[in-house]
């Protein structure tokens, strides 16, 4: 065996192993999802004597409103990622494309609300959404678009980058040709640039969604009802002071990462493309 | 076709930096008109301004009798071929094609006629359903100039349409492209930084430096009569040879210059308009150096020489010679594929007056006497 092969196989071996670390605490999840209460309690997930419990999954449907969960996650990640990726776009194509005044200012701005952690603002933020409520009779706190719009502030900054990437590693030359051919700066944005950068859309839109969908710390103090609840707080209630229901919690953790699967197989090929755009000359 | 008329053309693109300094140009219809000059000369973005991609700060753009102006790119009657293509990848080549027209409103059956008449022309019939990624260079390129002559434009324009082919296929780009001039008739500027596509292709060319136009004239005439330093040193491959030196006599038809340290040259020029003393400087291109074996270099226009390189190219061949008292020494090129001459031979270096070129110390040139 040549050196290069054996550290060809050795890099696959060492690949594999971080692929079978990553999958570990989903088989966990998938196994303890299939598992009563009291085998989970006594760490029997491996157990093969330990009959399946196909019912967990029903469960979650029936005994709590999972599907109401659901359904709120929907309509917030789904508005958040209509929103922010249209922002986002705009955004992002006057920064790859024109100079203005402040341009420099305004990029700076972006990297930096990045660095901030959210612990340091939810505070704040929770006594603004209030008090936009008690006092000008806006109400943001337990609502859809008050979690939609505190998301679309949250993820569109790093939305903005992944396109502007996009963006720049598009010829200038593409647009020039377009208003030699009769397109307005705008028509040239809509009939040839927004076509192109269509996989930076889909990767950014899908980047948005598996953000959204994941968070809990500002769905956790924003919301209170299960009427606008998302899935991530729906699962963390599993969780009581007299009763850690994790059968039912693993049940819904498998449920609820089959959307994010989704979006994210079906955007990887441009996901992967988006987030890598403008890193190399093409 | 349209003549273009350029009047008194300025750009700034802020208040130190000024890349168009006044350009005065006509552009007769049906000319091909080759911009030429190094990088940052200002020709690509005078290109785009003729275009109508950028606006000028001053003075005005005629294409024909349309004082251009505020017309939009569209309106103006020009396609453009741009460096890097510029086709749409999300589209067809035919679809390429066909989108200045359909952006115009042209029914569709017209819009099928000339898209088939442009494409048999350039003989990309075949490739007409193909996406621009499935496509060689070649064929990208003459997609892009199919996609100009499509929309049967008063002017065309060029920006460096072959610098990303490879030798041969620019090779024969440039004949297809005079071909096609030829067919079409069309008036066809072309900016490039490429001496050869500038001599081959050109019924005038421009050249350029600092934003401002050096000489405008047929390629044999820029060539053998550069009226500045600049052009004298831009065009020919290997450059001129070029000879600080002083004036020591001028007379309507001769000129005497002395090279310090070597000597002193005749050259046949007018050099009336100088006085004895002024700093001039000789220019000689190397295909009109004579250079011989032997020591003698006390004849007539002739200096002493050491070779110092010999390079074969096939056709021909360059021999460097160094000069005491010449600090960038000598290059000859020599017809045929063989010489006597070796390195560190000494030889004759015979300078023919006729040949031989002058500038002042502002480098404008001296009438030549011929």
């Amino acid at each position: 065996m040549t050196k290069s092969t054996m550290r060809s196989r050795g890099l696959d071996l060492l690949t594999w192993a971080i692929v079978l670390v990553s999958l570990l605490p989903i088989a966990w999840m998938l196994l303890s999802s299939l598992r009563n209460y009291s085998d989970i309690a006594a760490g029997e997930q491996l157990s093969t004597s330990v009959e399946l419990r196909w019912q967990n999954y029903r469960d979650i449907w029936v005994n709590v409103d999972f599907f109401n969960y659901f359904k709120n996650s929907l309509i917030v990640c789904g508005l958040t990622t209509l929103i922010s990726t249209a922002c986002a776009v705009c955004a992002a194509y006057a920064l790859a494309r024109f100079r203005f005044r402040g341009s420099n200012a305004f990029s700076l701005s972006i990297t930096v609300t990045q660095v901030i952690p959210g612990m340091l603002f939810f505070l704040p933020l929770y006594m603004l959404y209030r008090n936009l409520g008690q006092s000008y009779g806006l109400v943001m706190l337990d609502t859809y678009h008050g979690l939609v719009f505190l998301y679309v502030a949250l993820f569109t900054p790093a939305s903005i980058w992944i396109m502007r990437g996009f963006f720049v590693s598009i010829p200038r030359e593409l647009e020039d040709a377009a208003v030699m051919d009769g397109c307005s700066r705008f028509g040239a944005f809509v009939r040839i640039v927004l076509p192109i950068s269509a996989p930076g859309i889909i990767a950014t839109a899908t980047f948005v969604f598996l953000l959204a969908w994941d968070e809990l710390f500002f769905a956790w103090v924003l919301t209170s009802t299960s009427d606008v609840q998302t899935i991530p707080v729906g699962i963390r209630l599993f969780i009581s002071q007299f009763q850690h229901r994790y059968d039912l919690m693993m049940a819904a953790g498998a449920v609820s990462t089959l959307p994010v699967l989704f979006a994210f197989f079906a955007g990887q090929r441009y996901f992967i493309k988006g987030l890598a755009a403008g890193a190399v000359k093409g | 076709m349209s003549a273009v008329t350029l009047r008194n053309i300025e750009k700034n693109f802020g208040p130190d930096a000024k890349v168009i300094n006044g350009v005065d140009l006509s552009i007769e219809a049906g000319e091909f008109v080759v911009f030429v000059g190094p990088s940052g000369s200002g020709k690509s973005t005078l290109l785009r301004m003729i275009a109508g991609l950028e606006s000028q700060s001053d003075g005005d753009i005629l294409i024909g009798d349309l004082l251009a102006n505020d017309v939009p790119a569209s309106k103006r009657g020009i396609a453009m071929v741009f460096q890097s293509y510029a086709l749409y990848p999300h589209m067809t080549v035919y679809d390429n094609m066909a989108f200045a027209l359909r952006m115009a409103g042209t029914p569709k059956k017209e819009v099928q006629q000339r898209v088939e008449r442009s494409a048999a022309i350039l003989q990309i019939t075949h490739l007409l359903d193909r996406k621009p990624k499935t496509l060689s260079g070649g064929q990208r390129q003459r997609v892009a100039i199919g996609r100009a002559i499509v929309r049967e434009p008063q002017v065309f324009l060029f920006d460096e349409p072959l610098s990303n082919l490879d030798a041969a296929l620019r090779q024969d780009m440039r004949v297809e492209l005079s071909k096609l001039h030829q067919e079409l008739g069309a008036t066809m500027i072309y900016v490039t930084h490429d001496q050869v596509e500038a001599m081959t292709l050109a019924s005038r060319i421009v050249v350029f430096d600092a934003g401002l136009v050096q000489q405008v004239g047929t390629p044999v005439a820029l060539y053998e009569n550069p009226s500045n330093l600049f052009v004298a040193g831009f065009l020919g491959a290997p450059k001129m040879n070029l000879l600080q030196g002083t004036l020591a006599a001028a007379s309507s038809t001769m000129a005497e210059v002395v090279l310090p340290g070597v000597g002193s040259v005749r050259v046949a020029v007018d050099a009336t308009r100088s006085a004895p003393g002024d700093a001039v400087t000789l220019g000689i291109r190397p295909e009109h150096l004579q250079l011989s074996a032997g020591h003698d270099g006390s004849a007539d226009n002739t200096l002493a020489a050491r070779v110092d390189l010999i390079e074969y190219l096939g056709d021909h061949l360059l021999a460097y010679t160094s000069i005491t008292g010449i600090k960038n020494g000598l290059c000859a090129k020599l017809a045929g594929h063989a010489t006597p001459l070796r390195t560190g031979d000494t030889a004759r270096v015979h300078l023919p007056p006729a040949q031989c070129l002058l500038f002042d110390a502002a480098g404008a040139a001296y009438p030549r006497i011929q």
